[in-house]
This record gives structure tokens, C-alpha cells and sequence, in this order.
């Protein structure tokens, strides 16, 4: 089964909040100087699922990023996990394109890699949480989609999905080739072992521009977004500590219980 | 696993670094290893690097690495609970023919120096920690990582203070918290425009501040300030067992530290934007390992290459001299074929030869002189106390200089106490 | 100048906390310690006193290893963590 997994770099999600500023001008995020952003957690669960559906069925696994400086870093994330291949999607007209010219760039790379069964995508990018790449590039390439997986596996007709719902799960089987965009229910994402590192660390990921990708420069870009942000801040946080304390322990229960109640808390 | 790596490098800081890329420019087939997540995430330092070992190793030094300034002034200063008496040093030779120093920021410095030795050949891997050492009898022939073994003909340890390398190889000995300081330090973020206007910089010219007397309590050790572009590396060095001697943590003496009028004045307004620390082997070549076996070598503070002598206190420019004399030993034996302990041993030689130990045997009373309380409560206070009379006007007739010192000595110390830290000093640093 | 506590200097720092614990301690051999000498050289104030005896948390850890070479009762079983986690200094 020849696999293609769509990740993105995002800020580092374990960045303390005292590191993360905005610069409400250009409405954009401060990245924080010499913390290098990682692979969306998600999308290493995509490259988790399909390294265990390589392990099950065989076949090859090639990452996608679009992304610009140190983007190789995360296709070569995806590489020390276990990926075969992969390539980074980076032009100058890319910058600034919204989630539908992100998909449609994949698209294009998808469409040039040519043949495959399986595209996965993490559920959403740990940055702005919209989840919308997976669909529209089902969209684009017309395979069916399923959203939400949290396990998967080849059957004669196609794929056997496991899809996560609120209170349980539903189980679909879906013709390939197929996008399915993976949830964190799948599990961990396995750590890159040593040798991974070090075949990581030597490879040199090759760069697509828009032109090798047949990328019409006015479906992209900040020009070609279809939504404009209105403003951008950092939450005011306040937090307060209370110590509630008692004799005892039912003591100390019994006013903490009255404590949240007079907040309003319970 | 087959042998594919000539040298396996342990640990991107500046000896490793030094080390790999000039493996790497040699044609050898060389791979760091760091168990950072990324290069430079478990590195601090107080703030500077002196010396033109850089400037030789990488001529574009100065065009392209990502310093903070020059070191443009020296400053020491004598501190009591209230007073300071500052020597300040400047001089054209700080900028010319050559910069005498660079202030920087280690996890900046560290990444750009490890991206040249990926891009001279090296295969650069942080998130990559070694374990153990793979051994063949007597013979260290890699190390292993995890699950994975990684074999190589030799094995640089680069790996810091707490070198688990030099002691899993059998050279160091266990540590003692009397051949240790420990640094502790915070970045203070300030403007550009305020840090230039409240230490007279402009340019890129920078500041290494030094202090020494009550910003320790009386505890061997000092304090530093060093100028960043836009920030200040502020911190306190201390002699390990000494904190537990005097029950202190090294960060209340550092909250002290910024609350000395010189220093608050100087930080007020900043925000603290990282607090790090880590440990000095400071009793220099009275600690050192030997520093080869067969198939391994240790550089860089690994082998415990750092000069205390009271007025300085210098590793990186002996890690980077270390890493350089670690890779001519490696890529001599490469061409004999021999990574056997003896032809290893032109490493030693290198360094012999070099200030590296030069200046290790000339301190080599330092460390135990420098543990004498004396320099760091009695000779500041001396220092301040007669400076205040010297100064000060108080409507009484004026004394001479040594009249001055003589009444400040009194109820302090006697000249039979003070005699013996001289002859002492003379011999040591 | 306000004093700023070892706590709320740790949260300015990234750390990328691992599971694995990386730091054990003997509590009986705490209990008799006669210097306690952790909780006055670990810079993050990991170690604190209770009850006579030591408790540790691990996650502020900077990794330094005061407290493997100070204690010499040999109660403190310091280990790196795992590679890639523990403290990212931004600056050093």
C-alpha cells in the first residue's frame, strides 16, 4: 500500500506561554527565536498509522509538507519515525495561502507523486485547529474521505476505518485510493530511533516549486485566501490560588465544596 | 550495524562542533550526536568567548555567526552589601588587529556552529543521546544509543561537565562537589536603546562584568554580567559544596546579587525570559582524566579543560582548542590506520603544546588558592572600605593613601593574616 | 526589585516533559540524612524538605547534576532524561 502523509511544521506546542507573543500589526504569531517548530502532533499520528499499516501490508510511505525555512525538519520527523521519502512544497507565491490553497497545493504534489492508495492527514494542526486540509484535498483529488480514524486496516474492497464519534465509534469501508484524516486515539506516536535519526539527519529532502507542481500562482498566496484575519491577541490570563485547609481531610472537602459553590464553580 | 563513521562525535557544543567540522573538512566520515531535542537546548553558558581559535578555525567568524557584540570592556568590580569599587578596562587592542571577544548566547552559538560542521560533512544528529560505549576487549569501537549500536573507529566525547562518556571509558573518576561550581544564570531582556544607554555601548560593542565579594555571600565564587543585543545574561558562579556548607540555594544568592544597587540599576525594567544552570569543573589539571584509551578520546569540559584564576574563568575557548587538537590526532590516525591508545596519544602532545595546558600547569595552584574565603569578604570590604575613606571628605583632616589602608586593615585582619594569601597568591595566580 | 521565586523563573523556560521519571530517590536514606544537601544545590528547588525527609519533583529538572555529585549518601539515583526531552534552552 503506497501511503502519502500530509504533515505541517507548527510553533512548538510545549512552548510556555510566557514564550509565545503575537505582533497585533501584521496579525501574525512571533515564533520564538531559536526554538525550531515541530511536526504537528497530529500529523506524527497520521505517519504513526501509516507505518503501521506499512508494517501489516507492505508498501511505501512519502511525507508532504508546504512550508518554507526548516521545513525539512519535519519530513525528516516523519523519516526517523519510519517514512521512506519525502518532500518539501516551498515557493514564494505560497506564502500566506489559507487552508483551501494549502490543500490545493497538496493536491498538486499528490497528483505528481501520481501512485497512490492512501492519504493521511492529522486530524488538525496544533496551531489554528481548523481541520480543514484533509477535506478539501479529498475534495480536490475526488477519493472518498473518511474523517476522525483512529485505526485502520487494508480489507479486499478497500479500507476498513475505525472512526471516532463522540460516545463510540463507527466503522466504514471505503474504496482506495481514499483521504483519511487520523485523530489522536490512534495512540502515540512512536519515538524516531537512532538509526532513523542518523538516516534522517543525511538525507537531503528535495524542494517542489509552484511551477514543478503545475501551481496556477493565483490560487495561492495571501492574495488568494478567501478569508482575511480581522485581529489577532494573546488571551488576557488571570489565575488565583487559593489554600483551603482543614483539620481533617473531610474537613478540608467540605470547604472546598462550599468555596466552589459560592464561585459558582459546581 | 555496518561501520560507516570514522569518528562519532558525542555532544554539539563547541568542542564537539570544533571537532566535527574539522573532521569533516579533513574528508572523514564523522557524526554528532546530541541529546538535545534540538542542538544547543541543554547548553548554557556565562556569556563569552575569548580568543581567535574561532577566527582561525571559521575566517568568516565575524561576518556570520550569530555573536551579540564584541567584548569591547572588561569590568571587575568589589562588591559589599552597598558598595562597589570597579575596575574598568577598555582598550583599542579589544577591537583591533583582531576582536578580543564575542559575548553570545550559547543555544544561538551552538546551532550556527554545528549547521557549518553539517555543512562542511558532517551528519549532525541532535535527539540522539549516547548511552554506553560499544567496547571490543579494551577498546572502545562506538557507542549505543537506545536499541541502536553505532560503531566507529573512534569516539570524541564532547559531552560536557557531566561527562557520562570519560567515566563510562573508565578515565574520570567520579565527580566531587569540591572540584565543582555551579552557574546559575538568567536572561534579561531589555532594549537595544536602554542596554546602550546604561552601560555607554554603541555599535556592537559589549560588556563582560565581572564581580566578586558579596554577591556570593563570602562563598567562592563571583558574579557576571554580560551585554547581549537585546537582552542581559546576569548570573552567580559558586562553588557546589559550599552551598551546602552554608545552607544557601545559588539562587538566593543571585536574588541578592540583583538587588545590589549596581545591579538593579542596571537590570531595572528587564524581563526574565530564561533562568538556566549548570555545572564548572573548576580544579583544572588537578581533575583532568587522562585524556585517551584505545578507540576514544575526551575534549572539550568532558576532560575537565577549564582555567579559574580569580579574574577569569574560561572553558569554551579550551573546548574549541581541545575539539581542533582532538580531530588532527583523529585524522593522523585515520591515515595509519591506528586508533590504538599510543597513536591516539599525539592528542595529549597537541595539547601540551598548546596554551591548553600550558596555562593549566601555570594555574594549577589557582583552584586551591581561590577557595581562600578571604578574597571574597575580606579583600572586597578592604577594597571598598578604603576607597571610602579616600574619597569621602568628612570635615577631618585628610590621611595618605597607606595611613588610609592601615586604619581600614584595623579590626580586619592583620598584615600576618594577609602576608601568607600574598606569597600564596604569587605562586597561584 | 521584587524577588522572583525558583517556581516562577522554571515558567518562563520550555521543557518537554517526558513520562519517564528520571529521578528516584531512597526515602529511607533521606529520612536519616544529616545534611540534606539536594535541596540546597539543585538550582530548580526540585528537592524539598517534609516531614524530616525529601520529596522531589522531576519536571523542572535543568539537568545540571549538582545533586548526583552532592549527595553523598547515595540515596539520589540521577539519570539524563530521555533524549530530546527535559529542558530546550532557548538562549543558554
Amino acid at each position: 500500500m503506497n501511503i502519502i502523509v500530509c504533515v505541517k511544521q507548527v510553533l512548538d506546542p510545549d512552548i510556555p506561554p510566557a514564550k509565545f507573543r503575537v505582533d497585533s500589526a501584521s496579525k501574525k504569531v512571533v515564533p520564538p527565536e531559536g526554538i525550531p517548530p515541530v511536526i504537528n502532533p497530529y500529523d506524527a499520528q497520521a505517519v504513526e498509522l501509516a507505518l503501521r499499516l506499512k508494517e501489516k501490508h507492505g508498501g511505501k510511505i512519502s511525507v508532504l509538507t508546504v512550508g518554507s525555512n526548516g521545513a525539512d525538519k519535519v519530513v525528516k520527523h516523519a523519516i526517523s519515525m519510519g517514512a521512506d521519502e519525502g518532500v518539501v512544497l516551498s515557493d514564494e507565491t505560497f506564502e500566506g495561502s489559507d487552508s483551501f490553497s494549502v490543500a490545493y497545493i497538496l493536491s498538486k504534489a499528490i497528483e505528481k507523486i501520481g501512485e497512490y492508495d492512501l492519504v493521511l492527514c492529522g486530524r488538525q494542526a496544533a496551531d489554528w485547529d481548523e481541520g480543514l486540509v484533509g477535506s478539501v484535498v479529498a475534495e480536490n483529488l475526488g477519493t472518498s474521505l473518511v474523517t476522525l480514524a483512529e485505526d485502520a486496516e487494508a480489507v479486499d474492497d478497500g479500507l476498513k476505518v475505525k472512526r471516532v464519534t463522540l460516545d463510540g465509534y463507527q466503522v466504514f469501508v471505503v474504496p482506495l485510493p481514499a483521504v483519511v484524516t487520523v485523530s489522536n486515539e490512534v495512540g502515540q506516536a512512536r519515538l524516531p530511533s537512532g538509526l532513523g535519526i542518523i538516516s534522517a539527519a543525511r538525507r537531503q529532502i528535495p524542494v517542489w516549486k509552484a511551477e514543478d507542481l503545475g501551481v496556477d500562482p493565483s490560487l495561492v498566496g495571501s492574495t488568494a485566501a478567501r478569508r482575511k484575519l480581522f485581529a489577532l491577541s494573546v488571551p488576557a490570563r488571570e489565575r488565583k490560588c487559593e489554600i483551603i485547609e482543614g483539620e481533617t481531610p473531610a474537613e478540608a472537602a467540605t470547604k472546598l465544596a462550599v468555596r466552589l459553590r459560592e464561585a459558582g464553580a459546581i | 550495524m555496518e561501520q560507516e563513521f570514522d569518528a562519532i562525535v558525542v555532544g554539539a557544543g563547541p568542542a564537539g562542533s570544533a571537532c566535527a567540522y574539522k573532521l569533516a573538512n579533513a574528508g572523514l566520515q564523522v557524526l554528532v550526536i546530541d541529546r538535545g531535542k534540538f542542538v544547543g537546548a541543554k547548553n548554557m553558558w556565562g556569556g563569552a568567548f575569548y580568543g581567535g581559535d574561532l577566527l582561525n578555525l571559521l575566517p568568516n567568524f565575524c561576518e556570520e555567526a550569530p555573536f551579540e557584540r564584541y567584548v569591547t570592556r572588561q569590568k571587575i568590580s568589589f562588591l559589599t552589601e552597598e558598595d562597589c569599587l570597579s575596575v574598568d578596562f577598555a582598550s583599542p587592542k579589544f577591537k583591533e588587529p583582531a576582536p578580543h571577544g564575542f559575548v553570545m548566547l550559547r543555544s544561538k552559538f551552538d546551532r550556527w556552529f554545528a549547521d557549518k560542521a553539517q555543512e562542511a560533512g558532517a551528519v549532525v544528529a541532535p535527539g540522539l543521546g549516547a548511552d554506553d560505549l560499544l567496547w571490543d576487549g579494551s577498546r572502545v569501537v562506538g557507542v549505543k544509543a537506545g536499541s541502536d549500536e553505532l560503531p566507529a573507529s573512534v569516539v570524541v566525547a564532547c559531552d560536557g561537565a557531566n561527562s557520562g562518556m570519560a567515566q563510562k571509558a573508565g578515565l574520570q573518576k567520579e565527580l566531587s562537589s569540591e572540584d565543582m561550581k555551579q552557574g546559575v544564570k538568567e536572561v534579561i531582556e531589555l532594549s537595544e536603546e536602554i542596554i546602550e544607554q546604561r552601560f555607554g555601548l554603541s555599535g556592537k560593542e559589549g560588556i563582560a562584568w565581572e564581580f566578586v565579594g558579596s554577591c556570593t555571600q563570602g562563598l567562592p565564587g563571583g558574579g557576571f554580567i554580560y551585554t547581549n543585543k537585546d537582552s542581559l545574561s546576569v548570573g552567580i558562579v559558586v562553588q557546589l559544596d559550599a552551598l551546602v556548607k552554608r545552607k544557601v540555594q545559588a539562587n538566593d544568592l543571585l536574588e541578592g546579587f540583583k538587588s545590589h544597587p549596581e545591579v538593579a540599576r542596571v537590570i531595572e525594567g528587564g524581563k526574565l525570559v530564561e533562568y538556566s544552570a549548570h555545572l564548572i569543573p573548576v580544579s583544572g589539571i588537578n581533575m583532568m582524566p587522562e585524556l585517551s584509551r584505545d578507540g576514544f578520546l575526551v575534549a572539550g569540559d568532558a576532560a575537565a579543560l577549564v582555567l579559574g584564576t580569580g579574574l577569569i574563568l574560561e572553558g569554551a575557548n579550551f573546548a574549541v582548542a581541545s575539539g581542533i587538537a582532538a580531530a588532527e590526532t583523529v585524522i593522523e590516525a585515520k591515515e595509519r590506520g591506528d586508533f590504538s591508545n599510543e597513536s591516539l596519544s599525539m592528542y595529549r602532545r597537541l595539547l601540551e603544546d598548546s596554551y591548553v595546558l600550558k596555562d593549566l600547569r601555570t594555574f594549577r595552584k589557582a583552584p586551591h588558592f581561590l577557595e581562600n574565603p578571604h578574597i571574597y569578604n575580606l579583600y572586597p570590604e578592604l577594597a571598598c572600605d578604603v576607597a571610602r575613606r579616600v574619597f569621602i571628605g568628612d570635615g577631618q583632616p585628610r590621611k595618605t593613601t597607606w595611613d588610609n589602608v592601615r586604619d581600614s586593615l584595623k579590626g580586619r585582619a592583620s598584615l600576618l593574616q594577609i602576608l601568607p594569601d600574598l606569597w600564596q597568591g604569587k605562586g597561584a595566580i | 526589585m521584587k524577588v522572583i521565586s525558583v517556581e516562577d523563573k522554571l515558567s518562563v523556560n520550555k521543557f518537554d516533559i517526558d513520562k519517564d521519571v528520571h529521578i528516584r530517590i531512597a526515602e529511607d536514606i533521606c529520612q536519616t540524612c544529616n545534611h540534606h544537601a539536594c535541596i540546597y544545590v539543585c538550582p530548580a528547588s526540585c528537592y524539598k524538605l517534609s516531614d524530616g525527609g525529601i520529596t522531589f519533583s522531576y519536571e523542572g529538572c535543568l539537568e545540571c547534576g549538582s545533586c548526583n555529585i552532592a549527595c553523598d549518601k547515595g540515596a539520589i539515583d540521577w539519570t539524563l532524561p530521555r533524549p530530546g526531552f527535559g529542558i530546550c534552552y532557548q538562549y543558554g
